[in-house]
């Protein structure tokens, strides 16, 4: 028994990161990425922030679960949703200054992801604790990975750096950390993560 | 929907947000004082570093710039005068740039620091790299513009970012210099002024 919940948790984190990774396969939330994926820095960070996010919001609702009224879920959704953020929000700015200097101001953005609304719906409202709570990581991670490599390959080819390290010394393309640059960034890696596992379900056959 | 289901939600609801609402409140109480506390001794620390050498800072009056209210400063070592800070703003391309600028007694830039802003992430908000503020190094109020091209005696501009690069030189910085060279300037007439009368 306990093997095979073990097992399932581990199926749970899989899917968020690949099968149902929130940018690369279900093309939610593309706004915000787009608009912070021009340096990795701040794609790391905004993806931690939204892992963190993700996992309470997925907990917090799973254990009202019971107690929400269904016509009212989607204003308790939101009510959850904006609180975490507000006390991600207001703690980061009191205890991490620095940190919070170069992120607060995507940190209130995340209220408007359309992906932690989407798990608080199809999962965590009818799901209990635990796995609610490993749903929440592995769509939490799957975004952190699409971030990173998105802002990886824009910083890289618009700005030549790399966490702000300078690496190539050539005149960069500055339509990379464009916007216009950061649907280039997310259309070419969507097809190349649709082909790979079009690859491999083909092999699994 | 009959009466109690309508009793039902409205009670579900009230007694949720009333939950959410009071967390935050406790959440809030609790950060906001060490969040005022930071803010005070970061811009001390932010004033002592525009004017390392000052061993006194003081306000001497309060102006504002685009409807928000800012200050300006003296520094002094021992009982001269070395220079002064301003804080000023610039609108920018998505945002009011927040700026503290410090000049010699000649009203010549020695330093500026961004304080605050909200400008494109990876483009405008290259203001507050080094390599830009470090251009204001000793340029005077008719130096103080925004060139495309490469230029030493002016401001260069930050590829992809003019607008913000034009914000803090010709807006927050340029009008703060003008405005504290009259400011002074009259301080010292209203002295001379009150000399002769008396």
């Amino acid at each position: 028994m306990a093997q095979t919940s073990t097992v399932r948790y581990l199926d749970l984190i899989k899917n968020g990161i690949f099968k149902e990774n929130t940018i690369f396969k279900l093309a939610l939330s593309l706004c915000p990425s787009i608009a912070v994926t021009n340096n990795l820095r701040n794609g790391v960070l905004m993806g931690a922030a939204v892992l963190f996010v993700q996992v309470m919001v997925n907990i917090t609702i799973s254990l009202m679960r019971k107690i929400i009224h269904p016509r009212i879920r989607l204003p308790i959704f939101m009510l959850v949703i904006s609180g975490w953020v507000t006390v991600t929000d207001l703690t980061m700015a009191a205890f991490a200054r620095e940190a919070y200097k170069q992120m607060g101001l995507y940190i209130q953005l995340i209220v408007a992801f359309a992906s932690i609304l989407a798990r608080a719906e199809m999962f965590a409202s009818k799901n209990k604790v635990t796995p609610s709570m490993f749903d929440g990581i592995g769509m939490g991670l799957g975004f952190l990975f699409a971030l990173t490599v998105i802002s990886f390959f824009r910083e890289l080819l618009g700005k030549g750096s790399l966490w702000s390290f300078p690496i190539i010394h050539a005149k960069p393309l500055l339509i990379m950390i464009l916007p216009a640059g950061g649907f280039f960034a997310v259309g070419i890696l969507m097809a190349f993560f649709n082909w790979m596992s079009m690859r491999h379900e083909s092999k699994g056959r | 929907m009959t009466g109690k289901d309508i009793l039902k939600i409205t009670l579900n609801l009230v007694v949720i947000y009333l939950i959410g609402g009071l967390i935050l409140a406790v959440v809030y109480a609790r950060t906001s004082p060490i969040m005022f506390k930071n803010a005070v001794i970061e811009k001390e620390a932010a004033l002592k570093k525009l004017m390392p050498d000052a061993d006194k800072i003081e306000k001497i009056g309060d102006w504002s710039i685009h409807e928000k209210h800012s200050e300006y400063f003296v520094a002094k070592k021992g009982d001269n005068i070395i220079g002064y800070i301003i804080q000023s703003f610039g609108k920018g391309y998505s945002s009011y740039i927040n700026t503290l600028i410090a000049v010699d007694k000649d009203f010549r830039v020695q330093r500026i620091n961004v304080l605050g802003h909200a400008e494109t992430p990876g483009l405008g908000d290259e203001i507050e790299t080094d390599s830009f503020k470090n251009q204001f190094k000793d340029k005077d109020v008719e130096h103080l513009k925004v060139l495309k091209t490469e230029t030493t005696e002016y401001i260069q501009a930050i590829s992809g970012a003019t607008i913000s690069s034009r914000a803090v030189t010709e807006d927050a910085v340029r009008n703060g210099v003008d405005f504290l060279k009259k400011a002074i300037k009259n301080r010292g007439d209203d002295e001379h002024g009150s000399d002769k009368h008396s």
